[in-house]
């Protein structure tokens, strides 16, 4: 009889407590300090809201993100939630390994109240079969960040002479630059280098050339593409020296005004770092934020491509923690305006767009007028290679000095083979 | 009586390779979980067509992804990038590690502060001695610093991770930097069990220090030599670290792109698993067919 009781109190036990067990949603995601603040202050919100869920925030430095990420899926070891850029994160769902939205979870009545409250165009990305497979933590595009007091240091003023065109930017390039021989001590604009799919082809789809075709084609436009691949030549060691991808990253340095840089490109989010990184500066009104530059003969007025970054969830998660994880990213997404305000992350719902916080940030009209001309940056189940491939293009004709007309073929032919699947 | 010691010798000896056995079968688990099963499943993936993220099982596809590598001029310029670096990197290991050696056993004073001081770099990971060597390889750092002053060129960018010449022989440097205490360590082990009676009958015999090191000093290293020469140039075509970082810095992939970074960017940018098992695999049999070939020639030449 007593062992029978204790068995029974025992099971009861066992019951309790697997009915009060955590659902553990595990959430990586690229290093931000501003955003970290946040998001940590939500995830203490979301968990007393929701006494059953924990959630473990784990960071990772961006660059490393992506492979970070890939072998933890491939493991099938991958966290519950997760973001990386779109170009990333679209093998995973043409893979199958993320899971569809559930609109109830991030309150919504349907679907189609999902689309409906972001910006047209946004969720095209992450629209895949006809289902939608993630919410975006930013969608953003590059514009130009200028340094005035650099401007100022060779007698331009930055409100006027700022480059409008590329052919602007390597004059004006010229004038801004240090050298000790042939070292560059400061440079006026550098380029940044790995992301190609979201400037170099922008600058070739000015001029009328496409990365790949609606029929599919690779390299379409081949006087567009030596144009960029020969002034891109120009701008590094071997031509007029302006910069190169072996020079420390312009971005990185741009925040701190060393008189090291006078411009560089980058997105709304760089806003709230400078304003974290060097406070002096951000309040000293010597920033200025321009569109990113066309060149005098585009044929297409058109700025950098816009890219997100989106919150998806593991389609290997049990069903219980995909719901849990979707509510998480639709009570971040409820904070659209918070994410603005404290990282500068657009995450692009009409009413954030339309809110006064976003109209009367510093500078939202020129990310706003040039995301209006931008394309989407290219996405495929082979972007990664294929930014690998303009990577090798690029590189060839700045670093090694090869002719843009014997590059062009190996870059077409490298395309075609990612496009084909083929190795 | 015989026959009772007999056995119990017999037994004594089964109970000793019983826990011979004991101890080794952690060893050999270790292997088998971590060496053996990966290079088995490397060998099958080989034969398969399967993408990193897929969930699908993998496509059979017979020697398609060997016969693909073959056909790509990528795969070869991964030889010939591994090639270049192997060949400019271990020789000059095995050299100047066995004159360091010698050169610090011959010392009387500061030995230890001479060896430690060279084996220093052999502790910090592969990554950080990059991410430094990067920042003095930097236009602005203090390898064009350094070398302008030294040469008395004020100015001149030497172009350390630009040009193709120039990032091999930056590659070559990381890693000859790396490895060279390593390296030196294992040679004054050698030359500590070289018998100090046999240098002094050569001696006695009217050898000089040059003499005493090519007739007494270097055949009995040659244990040493092999040991060194098989590690520093499987050490060598596995490189990988310096590369990858120098690469992701800015640096032309080209030039370095050695064949442990092409597998890993076949893998992990380009997803095709198979593709980049297939390559391990040839890998593999390049580095287990250079290292026979190492053995079998040292054994002819103590032969």
């Amino acid at each position: 009889m007593a062992r029978t009781f204790t068995t029974l109190l025992f099971v009861a036990c066992m019951l309790a407590s697997s009915a009060l067990a955590q659902t553990e949603i595990v959430y990586w995601t690229h290093e931000d300090v501003n955003r970290t603040e946040l998001e940590t202050r939500l995830i203490a919100e979301f968990e007393l809201d929701n006494p059953g869920i924990t959630v473990r925030r784990v960071t990772h430095p961006s660059a490393n993100l992506a492979q970070l990420l890939l072998t933890a899926f491939a493991a099938g070891r991958g966290p519950d939630v997760f973001n990386d850029t779109i170009a990333n994160q679209y093998p995973y769902i043409v893979n199958e390994r993320v899971a569809p939205v559930d609109p109830a979870a991030v309150g919504a009545a349907s679907l189609d109240e999902v689309y409906a409250r972001y910006l047209d165009g946004t969720l095209d990305p992450v629209t895949f079969g006809g289902n939608l497979y993630g919410l975006p933590l930013e969608v953003t595009n590059w514009v130009i960040f200028i340094n005035k007091n650099v401007f100022e240091d060779v007698g331009l003023d930055a409100e006027v002479d700022y480059p409008k065109t590329w052919e602007e930017m390597m004059e004006i390039s010229e004038q801004l630059v240090i050298r000790d021989g042939e070292i560059l001590q400061r440079r006026g604009f550098d380029f940044r280098y790995p992301w190609y799919l979201e400037w170099l082809v922008p600058m070739v789809e000015q001029l009328g050339g496409e990365l790949v075709s609606a029929d599919g084609e690779a390299i379409v436009n081949d006087e567009a593409w030596l144009r960029v691949l020969s002034y891109m030549r120009e701008w590094g060691p071997h031509g007029r020296n302006l910069g190169s991808p072996t020079y420390r990253n312009a971005r990185a340095l741009f925040n701190f005004d060393n008189n090291d840089i006078a411009m560089t490109h980058t997105g709304q989010y760089q806003i709230a770092r400078i304003q974290a990184d060097n406070p002096e500066f951000y309040d000293s009104g010597q920033l200025l934020i321009v569109p990113f530059p066309r060149w005098e003969d585009a044929v297409n007025d058109q700025g950098a491509a816009y890219y997100g970054h989106y919150f998806m969830v593991n389609a290997q998660s049990n069903a219980e923690t995909q719901r849990a994880a979707w509510q998480l990213i639709g009570y971040f997404a409820e904070h659209a305006e918070e994410y603005f305000a404290t990282s500068a992350l657009v995450q692009p719902t009409h009413e954030l767009l339309a809110s006064p916080a976003y109209r009367d940030h510093p500078f939202s009209e020129v990310f706003a007028a040039d995301m209006a001309t931008a394309r989407s940056v290219y996405y495929g189940d082979n972007s990664p290679r294929i930014q690998q491939l303009l990577k090798d293009a690029v590189e060839a004709v700045m670093l090694q000095n090869r002719e843009p007309a014997d590059v062009l073929p190996t870059l077409r032919e490298g395309v075609s083979r990612a496009l084909r699947g083929d190795f | 009586m015989t026959r009772r010691r007999l056995k119990l010798n017999t037994s004594v000896q089964g109970r000793q390779a019983i826990w011979g056995w004991v101890f080794v079968i952690p060893a050999l688990a270790f292997f088998s979980l971590f060496a053996f099963y990966p290079i088995g499943n490397a060998v099958y993936m080989g034969f398969h067509r399967k993408s990193v993220l897929s969930l699908r099982p993998p496509q059979f596809v017979g020697l398609q992804n060997y016969l693909d590598l073959f056909n790509s001029p990528a795969f070869w310029n991964a030889w010939k990038a591994t090639t270049i670096f192997t060949l400019g990197t271990f020789i000059p290991l095995v050299v100047f590690s066995l004159l360091l050696a010698v050169l610090i056993v011959s010392r009387k004073r500061f030995q230890r502060f001479f060896q430690v001081t060279l084996y220093s770099p052999a502790v910090v990971p592969g990554v950080v001695a990059a991410l430094v060597w990067m920042l003095m390889l930097d236009p602005r750092g203090l390898a064009n610093q350094w070398v302008n002053f030294v040469l008395g060129t004020p100015g001149i960018d030497h172009r350390w991770l630009a040009s193709a010449s120039m990032v091999r022989l930056s590659t070559m440097v990381v890693y000859f930097w790396g490895y060279l205490g390593f390296f030196t360590i294992i040679y004054i082990a050698g030359l500590g069990g070289i018998p100090a009676t046999l240098k002094e009958a050569a001696r006695i015999d009217g050898a000089n220090a040059l003499q005493e090191f090519r007739y007494v000093t270097l055949p009995l290293l040659t244990p040493t030599t092999l040991l060194v020469s098989v590690m520093s140039m499987i050490f060598c075509m596995r490189t990988f670290s310096t590369q990858y970082m120098f690469t992701q810095a800015g640096a032309p992939t080209e030039p370095i792109n050695v064949v442990t970074l092409f597998i890993f960017n076949t893998a992990i940018r380009d997803h095709q698993l198979g593709m980049a098992s297939a390559m391990s695999i040839l890998l593999l049999l390049v580095m287990f067919f250079f290292a026979t070939l190492q053995f079998l020639a040292s054994r002819r030449a103590a032969g």
